[in-house]
């Protein structure tokens, strides 16, 4: 096991080596640049000038050298829109709102796309699992800017309960937070619904009705934590995907979180802020996808064959 | 058997051997689907949105591009437009018409062209293993971990967007369902006993992965290619929703939907009308390419 992680962590490093060299290339192949003419009218003497002080007049390699040396160093640079603090003291302070919203959204999508999973399940070709596969459905297949629209066009232009958009009270939270658990939600009730239905038909939820077990217990002790194994290693790749941010949410519902940070660096040509957020959100997804092979294996036994797996 | 009242006379005719039909897979998949209300009903209309934007010009008579009702700007549906008139004087109507053009076209040629380069790939890493499996393979993991939007940003302002730059990018992500799906299936006939045969008779790798192989994975492939159409719809939105997908005045539902969020709260149509099309067809799509899976492959259902 540990070797299959070492060489795990091994294969992330060079993926991860690869993805900067790419980023990095199709960054600098955007025509223009930070300085542009139509954007800052500087005479020619300065923009040299500031080029040459950012580095941005050597060759692209040692540009690359240098600034992964300094992400090795946990140094990411300093982003050219806000000059007066670093990269990882703008994200610190434009992360915030969206890990509360997309953490809330998880917090609230998670459990009511299990329950919803569960209850299709037990309740099958009844009106409520045509509801969990509504809600499956709709949530993984409408683009969420479309969702978000929907919430905005009911809940604040024609019922008028809820403000539009904005950030600070809780009360402007409550309809990104909706828009965030939207995937969550369908997501956790389309696997809840077919890992109950796979181990439901298993032969040892028979045995366990003969032996007289109470419906309850055989659901919630046996059927539950054998269908759970989906659900606990799709966990951390959905949060990091939701808790980063969603552009469009965040554009939606003028939320000043770190989703907008991702069009104004490509559109500016923010060098550094562009490969801060891409090589952050590669590594973490890296991590969550090994975590969740870990956490697969030790959940389940059977897959499970010492240092030898492939 | 049937038995026949003849004066009285009861006469008994010989008993028929049942005639057993040769079915082809492709009929039972057929009635499987038939079965399927949802997918049926999601077909249905389907077909009815690729029929409208082939006649587009013949349902409506104005023009999507041109400023016909600069008078009547921001106009409400009334009967003469019946999705009212937008910020530039256009009629929405046509617009959102027009609209479903560009949001189809791309989706199924950007899904044609993830299964084109998912077809080869697949079939290969599929075929050969070793070496070629794990270049490609470790190529999807590399897929799997850049955001996609993020570098469909990248991609886009690299390209400076416009309609052919967006179908290269939905292909460029959309090949690796294809390619996975194809792979499995490459991986499972490749050990069968007829391809063995044709191994033994010195048929080259090309030949059997060519006459053999893909026929026989014509299923995941058409799964793959419904499944690619609107996620290639999505991205098409997604980018022309932040600006940077089909250049305006060529009308789209993900660009129109932004422009209606600066003005629905007095122009409520501008942003209802966009929304409600771009998630009806992309519903419609995804039903219908899960209906086609489940009828094609029932080992799939529910994942």
């Amino acid at each position: 096991m540990i070797m299959y992680i070492l060489r795990r962590l091994v294969s992330i490093m060079v993926t991860f080596l690869i993805v900067s060299v790419i980023i990095f290339l199709m960054m600098h192949a955007i025509p223009g640049g930070p300085f542009d003419a139509q954007d800052m009218p500087l005479s020619e003497a300065v923009r040299a000038k500031l080029m040459a002080r950012l580095g941005l007049d050597q060759p692209l390699h040692i540009q690359y050298f240098k600034y992964m040396w300094g992400v090795l160093h946990l140094d990411f640079g300093v982003p050219y829109q806000s000059p007066g603090e670093t990269v990882l003291q703008l994200l610190s302070r434009a992360w915030p709102p969206s890990l509360i919203l997309g953490g809330l959204g998880m917090l609230i999508g998670v459990p009511t796309g299990i329950l919803l999973g569960m209850a299709a399940a037990l309740k099958r070709n009844t009106w409520i699992d045509y509801l969990a596969s509504a809600v499956a459905t709709l949530g993984l297949t409408i683009p969420v800017f479309v969702i978000s629209m929907m919430l905005i066009l009911v809940f604040a232009v024609w019922l008028g309960w809820l403000p539009a958009s904005g950030w600070g009270e809780p009360k402007k939270w409550i309809l990104p937070i909706i828009a965030y658990a939207a995937i969550p939600m369908a997501t956790y009730a389309r696997y809840t619904r077919s890992a109950m239905l796979d181990s439901l038909n298993k032969p040892f939820v028979t045995v366990l009705r003969a032996k007289g077990l109470s419906e309850r217990r055989i659901i919630f002790q046996h059927v539950l934590r054998n269908s759970s194994i989906p659900m606990v290693t799709v966990f951390l790749p959905m949060f990091i995907g939701t808790a980063t941010g969603s552009i469009f949410v965040e554009a939606m519902f003028r939320v000043p979180g770190l989703g907008a940070y991702f069009v104004t660096s490509i559109e500016t040509r923010d060098y550094p802020l562009e490969m801060a957020l891409i090589l952050m959100i590669t590594m973490a997804f890296s991590l969550a996808y090994l975590i969740s092979d870990i956490l697969y294996a030790w959940l389940n036994p059977r897959i499970r064959v010492g240092g030898t797996q492939e | 058997m049937t038995t026949s009242q003849t004066g009285g006379q009861t006469k008994i005719s010989p008993p028929q051997t049942p005639v057993y039909k040769q079915r082809s897979p492709l009929y039972f998949a057929w009635a499987r689907f038939t079965a399927n209300k949802g997918a049926m009903v999601a077909g249905a209309i389907l077909l009815l949105l690729i029929l409208m934007s082939i006649i587009a010009p013949l349902i409506t008579k104005t023009d999507a591009i041109s400023q016909d009702f600069l008078t009547e700007r921001l106009a409400f549906p009334s009967a003469d437009h019946w999705f009212g008139v937008d910020d530039l004087g256009r009629d929405f109507f046509s617009r959102i018409v027009f609209g479903s053009r560009v949001s189809l076209s791309i989706g199924f040629i950007a899904a044609g062209f993830s299964v084109l380069i998912g077809i080869p790939l697949g079939a290969l890493a599929g075929y050969f293993g070793g070496r070629i499996d794990w270049f490609v393979m470790r190529v999807i993991e590399l897929f799997s971990v850049i955001p996609p939007l993020l570098a469909a940003l990248m991609l886009a302002s690299l390209s400076g967007g416009g309609y052919l730059a967006i179908v290269f990018i939905a292909a460029l992500f959309g090949w690796v369902q294809v390619c996975l799906l194809v792979r499995a299936q490459v991986k499972v006939f490749r050990e069968k006993d007829f391809v063995r045969a044709a191994k033994a008779l010195g048929a080259t790798p090309w030949y059997i992965i060519r006459r053999h192989l893909i026929p026989n994975s014509i299923s995941p492939i058409i799964i793959g290619f419904v499944l690619a159409i609107p996620l290639a719809m999505m991205l098409e939105a997604s980018l022309s929703f932040l600006g940077i997908g089909v250049p305006p005045p060529t009308p789209s539902w993900g660009q129109m939907i932004s422009t209606g969020l600066s003005f629905m709260f007095f122009y409520w149509h501008m942003a209802l009308f966009p929304t409600a099309a771009l998630a009806v067809t992309v519903l419609v799509t995804t039903l219908f390419g899960d209906g086609l899976r489940d009828a094609l492959d029932p080992t799939l259902k529910g994942r």
